[in-house]
């Protein structure tokens, strides 16, 4: 019970790597918000699992304030922050209209932007206590190197990447840890439809073949779930991860460590 | 490069040799280096030493030899390297020796004895480091490991000897070179081998010795002047692209 008495909300919380880590909070004793579009989110089936749901766009500031306004109301605190919500076009720039463009921005940035910012007082408030606030970005190992046909999205996470060290350095005085987790393949909804999609994934080819094809490409010849991601995020969240602040943390079962494979 | 001196080791041959001719080329006196004698085909005007740079008395003499016959030098290109195929499990002490002395001593010792007088008079030092220094290749430990030597090397010698000595490394990918061209001979299916390794380089096509010479010429020209303590990639796009391009499966 690593984050007993901690207050947390996550964004993208009834998503596939979002609910992981709602579901590892409560187990941890933390008090959580599941904030996403809708009580369902991304997944086919949603359990219920104790958390509090707060229906809200992150890209939507009246949304975003309002959300906040409630922590503020219920609890006057907030501990931890995970910025989950994300999206995903796969498309190259030339195909990517600007529309999907700016949403993919207004998502995986101007998202973690704005919930970011309005947190922070809530965040100073639970830094008060004596332990550090946590606050977690999402990533990628696409904002490091790229997947084709996923040019908006690969930008987005490089600039989420910069973003985490900029407010890791800002609010580091104020006892606000910040740090971001960039996964590589996770099963999540995201990825399988990476799988079946038409630009960049299957394009018709066997999905099975292709998963167990890119399982054999990592070292550890799988790809992760997201409780993987979960342990991390649970671990940056909770004091144990005190001295830890500004980092991009890759979790992707060594897919990076190596050059690409040629097949010899 | 006129009137500039400049030694390259391991210019015997690959991207070595591309370096010494591009640099001739360019106008510069140039001393080689390799362990044994002359090869047949040496770059016309280049002079050839015979020097093992993980010795560190023939790293002394090579920079004599250049400074005596060519005046002082102001280029030292560390090219010389070579790799043992293994895990760490599998490297016995030769491997360790072997790897280690030249790939790594002997940057050291040829930095050193080119410092002597570069230190204060000025000077430029390349390094070819790997991407393999930065992401591992399978079975290639002792390597992968020495590559990361020369880069965090690179830094140092950066920091601490600027302002009068530049020193950048060259990340090169994959150069088809004659080591390269074995690889691909050996595979169960070359051409197939050979497709899929393309498929993976954004540019299309795999490097040429002469792509590391055009980026030692660039850090070796006054149009670098203000880039030093960096390591250049030089992979026609390989590691900025996942491992995991679907497409190729």
């Amino acid at each position: 019970m690593k984050l007993q008495g901690k207050i947390a909300l996550v964004t993208g919380g009834r998503g596939g790597i979002g609910r992981a880590i709602v579901a590892r909070f409560m187990r941890e004793g933390a008090t959580v918000f599941a904030a996403d579009l809708t009580e369902q989110g991304s997944l086919a089936e949603h359990d219920k699992d104790g958390s509090r749901f707060i229906g809200m766009d992150v890209a939507d500031e009246t949304q975003v304030r309002a959300a906040m306004d409630r922590v503020q109301a219920d609890f006057g605190k907030l501990d931890i922050l995970v910025n989950a919500a994300g999206i995903e076009i796969e498309k190259s720039i030339e195909d990517t209209t600007l529309e999907e463009w700016n949403r993919s921005f207004a998502v995986n940035v101007t998202g973690t932007f704005l919930t970011s910012k309005y947190a922070l007082p809530l965040m100073r408030e639970a830094a008060k206590s004596g332990t550090s606030a946590s606050l977690i970005n999402f990533g990628s190992y696409d904002g490091f190197i790229a997947d084709p046909g996923l040019a908006a999205y690969c930008a987005t996470k490089g600039a989420v990447h910069a973003l985490t060290r900029a407010m890791a350095c800002d609010h580091g005085p104020e006892g606000i840890r910040v740090n971001a987790v960039c996964p590589g393949y996770i099963d999540t909804p995201m990825l399988q439809s990476f799988f079946t999609g038409e630009g960049s994934g299957g394009g018709g080819g066997n999905i099975d073949t292709l998963q167990q094809a890119v399982r054999d490409v990592h070292p550890l010849r799988t790809y992760g779930t997201p409780e993987d991601i979960a342990n991390l995020v649970n671990w940056l969240a909770s004091d144990e991860s005190r001295y830890a602040s500004g980092q991009l943390w890759v979790l992707d079962g060594g897919l990076t460590a190596q050059v690409q494979q040629m097949r010899l | 490069m006129d009137n500039h001196t400049a030694i390259v080791t391991g210019g015997s041959r690959g991207i070595g040799r591309a370096i010494v001719a591009r640099l001739v080329a360019d106008g510069a006196n140039v001393v080689t280096c390799g362990r044994g004698p002359a090869p047949d085909d040496l770059v016309e005007g280049a002079v050839w030493v015979q020097a093992d740079v993980s010795m560190t008395a023939d790293a002394d003499r090579l920079i004599h030899e250049a400074n005596t016959r060519f005046g002082r030098v102001t280029l030292l290109v560390n090219n010389a390297g070579v790799q043992v195929e293994k895990t760490v499990a599998e490297s016995n002490d030769d491997d360790w020796n072997l790897v280690m002395n030249v790939n790594c001593k002997g940057v050291f010792n040829m930095c050193r004895a080119a410092l002597s007088d570069m230190a204060e008079e000025g000077g430029n030092i390349i390094n070819i480091g790997s991407i393999s220094g930065m992401v591992a290749d399978p079975s290639m430990a002792l390597y992968n490991a020495s590559k990361a030597f020369v880069h965090g090397l690179t830094r140092s010698i950066a920091v601490d000897h600027g302002p009068a000595v530049r020193c950048n490394a060259i990340r090169p990918g994959w150069i088809m070179t004659e080591m390269a061209e074995d690889g691909f001979a050996l595979a169960n299916d070359p051409d197939k081998a050979m497709a899929d390794a393309l498929a993976r380089h954004p540019v299309g096509r795999m490097g040429k010795p002469e792509d590391i010479a055009n980026m030692v010429a660039w850090l070796a020209s006054d149009q670098s002047a203000y880039v030093s303590g960096t390591c250049f990639t030089v992979d026609g796009g390989m590691t900025a692209a996942s491992p995991l391009n679907p497409g190729l499966f």
